[in-house]
């Protein structure tokens, strides 16, 4: 009975045995050498080598034509969004168009122009802020990668431009949970408050002269108090979702946010003070000689300082601490809640520095050359430009071509605010990159023992600088520059080692005795 | 603090009550708050239960148990060599130090001479692990206090000294390298240039980490005067390693009780006298120049040729004999403590760690803290779970 079935067996062993020969041959022919295989072709292995300074780091591009490429793209898309806001749309409200057909020939200021262009303008603000984020949020991680040795998105798109459009869709399509046990209503409210509070400042900002949706008379004051906004929100979120970490969060946001909101309102007034003018164009205009971080150094400082408070980002990014508090604030949050926060966040870090620009940076004035300035220094008149009241190369202003209030003019104005805009967010990042996190009670002691006296001493010195500029000035400098250099040097917290050296002496704690 | 005064310490209360989630009464401010064993501070799957008031830290109970893996008793059904690979598993962050001291052990036990070569071998890879653990220390703790780049630098050199141990050993973080009487097969042909070169690549970094990390300012504020770990609770609680030579003791067993090649070279021993977090960052780091340097020494005086394994006896010690073996690995006394009965299994053998034993001084250091301070005291003791819980 066995004795076919071994046969069988044994034939059929020998057809594997000649199949597998078969294939062998084929495969030994089909192998590479030895050498080949152990070259350095597969991408991690290279990446690991690149780590190790062992290869170029990037074998495929340069990243100085990547970075002129995401520039080009970000100011363009930036710019092609503002014309539209500005120029087109009033233009097609009113009889503004270049065509036959010239428009809805509504008057400008009308009724039923401001309602139809009130509805319009936070699609075309978020539209603004969307194609920004979505370029300048790649551009940063790339930053941020290139500062920690990594390489950052790479797979998605060229260069992985498209990663952050990923990332958004992958935040759209999450479920939208809410986790049980948390006070709904203040649960879904809070992220939009967060949101609002940030994204509303997109009203007041000039881009360029006569560029803004609202121009507001107390602008400044409109800012502090939409920032404040945000402080609700915050601790909203954090008490609302029955999270321990979240609670934590939400209180350490809060005293953080509204301490901070002190001497950042207190710089922004002294602005306003020097300038006298609370609204945003006159504070800009008021620039076109120097710019106010020269006589207003003590203020620009502060805000530099506080600002980074008030946006919760390192060193003071205690609110979402990862490392103590998971997430913070919205620990419990997922999804588009929690992109909520996220395009806030973002938002945030954008409109900093782009309010730090209109206060102290000039706005969108290039750079601070007045058009005829004789500086009287200790009694001498100095001619600052020696060729009469021409500016180089003969235009009005430096690197702003084009009649005053055409589009072309504006065009250059708004990409030099751009520009000072996209500085200050790297210089946010790298302070990000470096720097560890502070407690809170050494957040508290730098915001009410040093920033804020700073800040009234500087508040009484922009009032002194309008009636005496030239020494304001000088005071100013020196007392923000000490500071700073203080701030720098860490000498405003201890850089020895201070804790007693007791060894040898037996403890006195009640704790030890359980184990002695 | 008033309220624990009547109660128990800390301590006691752990002991008595498993969970410790029973609420002191009169106090409804403290707020009972789970650390881990799912945090990105803990370093692991740590659990300290805390009580805290606002943010400050009134209570802290350390759970461990939940990496647990039986190693010891598993010891007990494998033959001696079968065991080194489970030593590997203990500190994973550096694997090859663990296998020392049972290796140590078990050469002491049967009385085998280990070579000259093989004694360099493993002294060399041993300060290399120890320069990896501590590189993914510093990397980590800047990581807990809230910065994010050093964490990626450290990694980078750590990558690197992987790459030396890989290219030797097989295996990068599980090298199974170290065996009785030396090494289980010679180095690669050039790890030794290539460890000089690595040594030069760091010695020019470390620097730079020191500028980011324990000289920054925002670093030192968050450290100074925190975690006060006095030396006699130190001792009390059997705290070894950066962290006893933090709090002012000059212990290390590669100087007190000298094993491999250690007795021929000249390094000493990092003490810093603060007792605080800073104190114990700073210890850690020189560790890093005294490894660098105790490795300098042992490449120029490892010899070139010569057998890193000798014929070995039948891994089989009589019945009745024992010994307890410790190294100074990269968190403290590792110790390995082998009861033999004659056949080629242990009879027993039982793991003293430095990790769990640092963790019993916790509550010490935790109580009377801020929350923020509570991880960087976690950071600071630099503890491997894996270790922990065996």
């Amino acid at each position: 009975m066995s004795a076919p079935v071994a046969k069988n067996a044994i034939k059929q062993s020998k057809r594997d045995l000649e199949t597998a020969n078969a294939l062998f041959k084929v495969n030994a022919e089909a192998r590479l050498p030895l050498e080949r295989i152990a070259a350095p072709t597969d991408r991690h292995y290279r990446m690991r080598m690149a780590h190790q300074g062992l290869l170029n780091a990037n074998p495929r591009k340069s990243g100085v034509l990547n970075a002129v490429i995401g520039y080009a793209a970000l100011f363009g898309a930036a710019h092609i969004v503002l014309i539209l806001a500005f120029q087109v749309i009033p233009a097609l409200l009113t009889n503004g168009l270049p065509f036959p057909w010239t428009g809805f020939g509504l008057e400008r200021n009308s009724f039923w122009f401001n309602v139809i262009y009130g509805v319009l303008s936070p699609v075309l603000a978020f539209l603004f802020v969307a194609v920004v984020a979505l370029i300048n949020i790649l551009m940063l991680r790339k930053y941020l990668a290139k500062v920690q040795n990594r390489y950052g998105p790479l797979h998605n798109g060229p260069s992985g431009s498209l990663q952050t459009v990923y990332d958004a869709l992958k935040l759209v399509s999450k479920e939208d949970y809410t986790p049980k046990m948390v006070e709904e209503t203040i649960f879904t409210l809070a992220p939009v408050l967060v949101f609002v509070s940030a994204f509303v400042l997109m009203a007041v900002i000039p881009f360029a002269p006569g560029w803004f949706f609202a121009n507001v008379e107390a602008g400044a004051v409109f800012i502090i108090a939409a920032g404040t906004l945000g402080s609700y929100g915050v601790l909203l979120a954090g008490w609302s979702m029955n999270n321990k970490f979240g609670l934590m969060g939400g209180m350490r946001a809060a005293a953080q946010l509204v301490s901070y909101e002190v001497p950042l309102s207190i710089s922004l007034l002294s602005v306003c003070v020097y300038a006298g003018s609370m609204n945003l164009t006159q504070i800009v205009n008021a620039q076109s000689q120097i710019w106010f971080a020269l006589p207003l150094f003590i203020p620009f400082v502060i805000y530099l300082i506080a600002g980074l408070a008030e946006i919760k980002m390192t060193p003071f990014d205690l609110p979402e601490a990862e490392s103590e508090l998971v997430a913070g604030f919205n620990t419990e949050y997922g999804g588009m809640r929690f992109g909520f926060f996220f395009v806030a966040e973002f938002a945030e870090l954008y409109l900093l520095p782009a309010v730090l620009a209109i206060f102290f940076l000039g706005g969108w004035h290039m750079l601070p050359l007045p058009e005829t300035w004789v500086a009287n220094l200790l009694g001498r008149e100095i001619q600052l430009y020696p060729f009469g009241n021409v500016h180089l190369l003969g235009y009005k202003e430096l690197f702003v071509y084009g009649v005053d209030g055409s589009i072309w003019r504006n065009i250059f104005y708004s990409f030099w605010f751009l520009v000072k805009g996209a500085l200050g967010v790297y210089f946010y990042m790298w302070i990000r990159a470096t720097l560890p996190r502070f407690r809170d009670d050494q957040l508290m002691e730098l915001c009410w023992k040093g920033l804020i006296p700073l800040a009234l001493v500087g508040l009484m010195l922009a009032a002194f600088s309008k009636l005496v500029p030239a020494i304001g000035t000088i005071l100013s400098v020196l007392v923000g520059g000490a500071f700073l250099v203080l701030v720098i040097r860490g000498a405003l917290f201890p850089t020895s080692k201070t804790a007693s050296s007791n060894v040898g002496s037996s403890s006195s704690k009640p704790s030890s005795e359980v184990h002695s | 603090m008033t309220a624990t005064a009547t109660k128990p310490s800390v301590n006691a209360t752990g002991m008595m009550a498993p969970t410790g989630l029973e609420r002191v009464e009169g106090r409804s401010d403290e707020m009972l708050l789970n650390l881990g064993p799912q945090h990105p501070a803990t370093h692991g799957v740590l659990r300290v239960l805390m009580g805290v008031d606002g943010e400050r830290v009134t209570r802290a109970i350390p759970h461990i148990g939940y990496l647990h893996r039986n190693h010891e008793k598993l010891d007990e059904v494998r033959t001696y060599p079968m065991c080194i690979p489970y030593t590997d598993r203990m500190d994973y962050v550096s694997g090859m130090q663990n296998e020392l001291p049972l290796c140590l052990a078990l050469e002491e036990m049967l009385g085998v001479e280990v070579p000259e070569r093989a004694k360099y071998i493993r002294t060399i890879l041993f300060e290399l692990s120890r320069i990896a653990s501590h590189l993914v220390w510093i990397g980590t703790y800047m990581l807990d206090l809230g910065a994010i780049t050093p964490f990626l630098y450290a990694f980078r050199d750590r990558e690197m000294i992987l790459d030396i141990i890989e290219k030797t050993a097989g295996a990068r973080l599980l090298p199974n390298y170290f065996t009785f009487g030396g090494v289980r097969r010679d180095h690669h042909p050039r790890m030794l240039e290539e460890i000089t070169e690595f040594l030069n690549w760091l010695e020019t970094k470390l620097h730079e980490y020191e500028a980011l990390t324990i000289d920054a300012p925002v670093f030192q504020a968050r450290t100074v005067g925190v975690g006060i770990l006095d030396p006699q609770v130190a001792l009390n609680h059997g705290v070894t390693g950066p962290n006893l030579r933090g709090s002012g003791i000059p212990w290390d067993l590669r100087k007190d009780d000298p094993y491999d090649a250690y007795p021929y070279l000249d390094f000493e021993v990092c003490v810093e006298y603060g007792l605080d977090a800073y104190s114990r960052s700073r210890a850690r780091f020189r560790e890093f120049f005294e490894s660098i340097k105790i490795i300098r020494q042992a490449i120029a005086q490892c010899p070139k040729s010569g057998p890193y394994l000798p014929k070995l006896p039948r891994l089989k010690p009589a019945a009745g004999m024992e010994r307890y073996r410790a190294v100074e690995i990269s968190r403290g006394h590792l110790g390995i403590h082998l009861i033999a009965d004659g056949s080629e299994k242990p009879y027993r053998s039982k793991h003293r760690s430095p990790s769990f034993c640092t963790l019993q001084a916790l509550p010490d250091m935790f109580v009377g803290s801020k929350f923020s301070d509570a991880i960087a005291i976690l950071g600071s003791i630099d503890i491997v779970l894996g270790e922990v819980d065996r």
